[in-house]
């Protein structure tokens, strides 16, 4: 039923909301764990691509959840999603820095940021981890995520839109490289 | 507390034209370095918002769960123009990012007959997971000043990515241990 479905992306979402240190890349191993071998609401190919639409697309990364809810279940399974993942990390932000920005000097204050920081960078290896299990791509997934990597590295500036086409256009050329090879 | 909710200076922006910058990064905010573009808009070319406030907001933006960039205009919101000032952001910064996102997933479905296209989308994936690869290089960078720090990541990305514990619980577990370690060396 669609009302039931509305509500199992609210349920699925809301918690994740909470758990986003260091933004959507910290929970994209859970959301792919919920979608795909939970829920089963998309197969892996599906997140691969709703993953690289919502990089691609303007936006925080979290965004994905807003695609798919849509995927799920139209334009209401997007809002619900996106309001399931925005308004409890948002609320929570505005109460905390509403109540703590006088006390930003404190030492349970920097214990917090400091303490807060590592668990969200673990959490985002989790997910290149996840992400690269489900993608499957062998030395060509290593080699254009680590030539991305570099580029951004050595050159901060350098338009992530224009990074995200070259590993598309590195992916066609090396899927045509392999077609020709195995032709002769 | 009883801190006054903080009337609008007088010179305090029109929520209209709050909304009509954060409608304008969130549009235009392809990948990271977000933060970046705020604070040239926020602290020097509107000069609402002073340095060091920008920048404390950004520690409690990035420490809390949620998307740094919209935690931080709800930070700006909140300190220019109180709690309709902090949804006038994040509604302007996301409506855009909202519309996008589901207008290029039908778009992808459009071309999905393309043989090609899920080679091109394998290959923009895998970009992206650089992108986060080099938030992780930056984040265990900062991490190396202090060692249980290099820990808390190596476990936290054992357990979740390698073993494949649920994410929420590792979280409520490590958190705390975390938070009280860095209370202990500070």
């Amino acid at each position: 039923m669609r009302f039931d479905t509305l509500v199992a992306i609210a349920l699925v979402f809301i918690p994740f909301s909470l758990t986003s240190i260091g933004g959507g890349g910290a929970i994209v191993a859970g959301i792919q764990h919920e979608t795909v071998s939970v829920h089963a609401w998309v197969n892996s190919r599906e997140f691969l691509d709703l993953f690289a639409v919502s990089r691609a697309a303007p936006g925080p990364g979290m965004m994905l959840a807003t695609v798919i809810g849509w995927r799920v279940a139209g334009w209401l399974g997007a809002l619900v999603a996106t309001l399931a993942l925005f308004v409890p990390s948002s609320v929570l932000c505005y109460s905390v820095f509403k109540l703590t920005n006088n006390h930003r000097d404190k030492k349970w204050h920097r214990a917090m940021r400091e303490g807060l920081a590592p668990v969200g960078i673990g959490l985002i290896i989790a997910g290149v981890l996840s992400l690269f299990r489900l993608a499957d791509g062998g030395i060509v997934a290593i080699l254009i995520a680590g030539l991305s990597c570099a580029i951004l590295f050595w050159a901060p500036r350098f338009p992530v839109l224009a990074v995200l086409a070259l590993g598309g256009l590195t992916a066609v050329l090396a899927s045509s490289l392999d077609t020709w090879l195995s032709t002769l | 507390m009883t801190a006054p909710v903080p009337a609008p200076s007088p010179e305090a922006p029109h929520l209209r034209s709050l909304f009509l910058l954060c409608f304008k990064v969130g549009i235009l905010s392809f990948g990271g370095g977000l933060s970046g573009w705020l604070y040239r808009e926020f602290v020097l070319r509107k000069r609402w918002i002073d340095e060091e406030d920008f920048s404390s907001s950004l520690a409690i933006s990035q420490m809390l769960p949620g998307a740094n960039v919209v935690n931080l205009v709800i930070c700006m919101g909140e300190q220019l123009r109180g709690p309709v000032g902090a949804l006038t952001c994040v509604l302007g910064f996301l409506v855009g990012p909202f519309f996008a996102v589901v207008g290029l997933c039908q778009l992808f479905d459009a071309l999905s007959g393309y043989p090609l296209l899920p080679v091109i989308s394998d290959g923009v994936a895998f970009a992206a997971m650089g992108l986060l690869i080099i938030m992780c290089i930056h984040g265990v960078r900062r991490a190396m000043r202090f060692p249980p720090s290099v820990v808390t990541i190596a476990v936290t990305a054992v357990l979740v990515g390698v073993f494949r514990l649920p994410l929420i619980p590792v979280v409520c577990v490590i958190a705390p241990v975390s938070v009280a370690l860095a209370w202990r060396r500070i």
